[in-house]
C-alpha cells in the first residue's frame, strides 16, 4: 500500500514539473466596451496556445465565461486580464460576459 | 438582469452550500456543538470582502494570474481539509481531541468556501451600485438565488441527517470525497488557465450529452467538478484525489488494527 502512495506521489510530482511550455505564446487581444467584446470575432491559430488578454475598458467589473474553453476569469473595472486559452482544435468557441451575458458575447475562431 | 442574477448567485451560492451541507450533518451526527458554524461563516464573510476589495491588486501578482493562483490556493486547501477530515472522522474514535480536530478542519473548508463564492457575488453585485435602477432587481435576484442555493443545502442536510445511522458517516464521507476531487480537479484548471501547468487536448467532449450550462451539469459540477472537456491531467487529479483518501484510510485502518491485537 505504501508503495502504491509513493508511485502516485511520484507520477503526480512528476506531472507538475512538467510545467508550462518554454515556448511565448502569440498574444491576441479584446476589449470590453459598453459590456460589448469588441471585436466580437477572434480568429486564432489552431492547435497552438493563445495569451489572450481582455482590457474592461468599463468601469463595472466583468467575468470572461466559455464553457468550450473552459475558462472563467473575474477582470474589474478598468483592468486588464490575461487568460491562456488552447491549443484549440479547428473550430468555432463561444465565450460571454457572465455578468452582462445578454449583449457581452463574442468567438473565437481556431483555424 | 433577474433571472441572470439568479443564476449567477445560485452557482457561487450551490458550492459552498453542498461543502456546508454535508459538513453540517456529519458535526450533528458526531454532537460536535454549533460553535464552529458562526466562526466559519464569519471568517468567510471577513475573507471574502478582503478579497473581493482586493481583486484588482490581486490580479496582477504573478505576472496577471494572481487571481487564478490564490482561488486554486483556496481549492486545494478546501481539498486538503475535507480529505484530512474524511480520514479522521472513518479511522479515529470519536473523542474530544477528534472532535477538536474535525472542527478545526470543518471551520477551514466552510470559511474557505465561502471566501472564494462570496468574493464573487460581492464582486458582481458592486458592479451594479453605480446604477440604482438595476440595483433592485439584482438585490432582488440574489435572494431569491441565495434562498434556492440555501433549500438545495437543506435538502442534502436532511437528507444525510436521516440516514440510518450506520449509513451516515460512509455516505458522508464518499460525498465529501467527491466534492474534494471535484475541487482538486478545478484547482488543477484554474492552474492550466494560468499557465503554470501544461495545457492539453482534452481527453474527451461530453457536451452534447451533458452540457455544463444545464441544470444538471451545474449540480453534477458542484458536486463531482463535472467537466464536458477534461485534460488527461485534470481527469488524472481527478482520480488521484477520489483515491486518496480512501487509500489512507485503508492505511490507517491497518495501522490501529495492528495497534489493537
Amino acid at each position: 500500500m505504501r508503495r502504491l502512495i509513493t508511485i502516485l506521489c511520484c507520477g503526480l510530482v512528476a506531472m507538475l514539473a512538467t510545467g508550462p511550455a518554454a515556448a511565448k505564446p502569440p498574444i491576441v487581444e479584446i476589449e470590453i466596451r459598453n459590456h460589448l467584446f469588441i471585436p466580437s470575432e477572434l480568429v486564432v491559430p489552431a492547435n497552438t496556445k493563445i495569451k489572450l488578454v481582455v482590457y474592461n475598458r468599463d468601469p463595472t467589473p466583468e467575468e470572461f465565461e466559455s464553457y468550450e474553453l473552459n475558462r472563467e476569469k473575474i477582470i474589474v473595472g478598468k483592468q486588464k486580464a490575461i487568460v491562456f486559452i488552447g491549443p484549440l482544435k479547428p473550430g468555432t468557441y463561444p465565450f460571454f460576459g457572465e455578468f452582462h451575458p445578454k449583449t457581452a458575447q463574442g468567438t473565437i475562431v481556431a483555424r | 438582469m433577474l433571472l441572470t442574477t439568479v443564476i449567477i448567485i445560485l452557482r457561487e451560492f450551490l458550492e459552498a452550500a453542498l461543502i456546508f451541507s454535508v459538513l453540517l450533518a456529519i458535526g450533528r451526527y458526531l454532537g460536535i456543538g454549533s460553535a464552529w458554524i458562526g466562526r466559519a461563516i464569519g471568517l468567510g464573510a471577513l475573507g471574502g470582502i478582503l478579497f473581493a476589495g482586493n481583486t484588482g491588486r490581486v490580479s496582477e501578482w504573478f505576472d496577471g494570474v494572481g487571481q487564478e493562483v490564490l482561488n486554486a490556493t483556496l481549492q486545494i486547501g478546501i481539498f486538503a481539509c475535507l480529505t484530512g477530515f474524511a480520514v479522521l472522522f472513518c479511522t479515529q474514535p470519536n473523542g474530544a481531541e477528534n472532535r477538536r480536530r474535525l472542527m478545526i478542519l470543518m471551520t477551514i473548508s466552510v470559511a474557505f468556501a465561502i471566501t472564494r463564492e462570496g468574493s464573487e457575488i460581492l464582486i458582481y453585485i458592486s458592479g451594479f451600485l453605480s446604477a440604482p435602477d438595476m440595483l433592485t432587481p439584482i438585490l432582488l435576484g440574489a435572494l431569491v438565488g441565495a434562498a434556492i442555493g440555501t433549500s438545495v443545502g437543506a435538502l442534502v442536510f436532511y437528507a444525510l441527517s436521516s440516514l440510518a445511522r450506520t449509513w451516515t458517516p460512509w455516505i458522508s464521507a464518499f460525498v465529501l470525497a467527491l466534492v474534494a476531487a471535484g475541487l482538486a480537479s478545478q484547482a488543477c484548471l484554474l492552474l492550466i488557465q494560468a499557465d503554470w501547468l501544461p495545457s492539453q487536448t482534452p481527453l474527451w467532449n461530453s457536451s452534447y450529452w451533458l452540457a455544463e450550462d444545464s441544470v444538471t451539469g451545474q449540480l453534477l459540477y458542484a458536486l463531482i467538478g463535472y467537466e464536458a472537456t477534461p485534460t488527461p491531467l485534470q481527469a488524472g487529479i481527478w482520480f488521484c484525489a477520489l483515491l486518496l483518501p480512501a487509500i489512507l484510510i485503508a492505511v490507517m485502518g491497518r495501522f490501529g488494527g495492528r495497534q489493537t491485537t
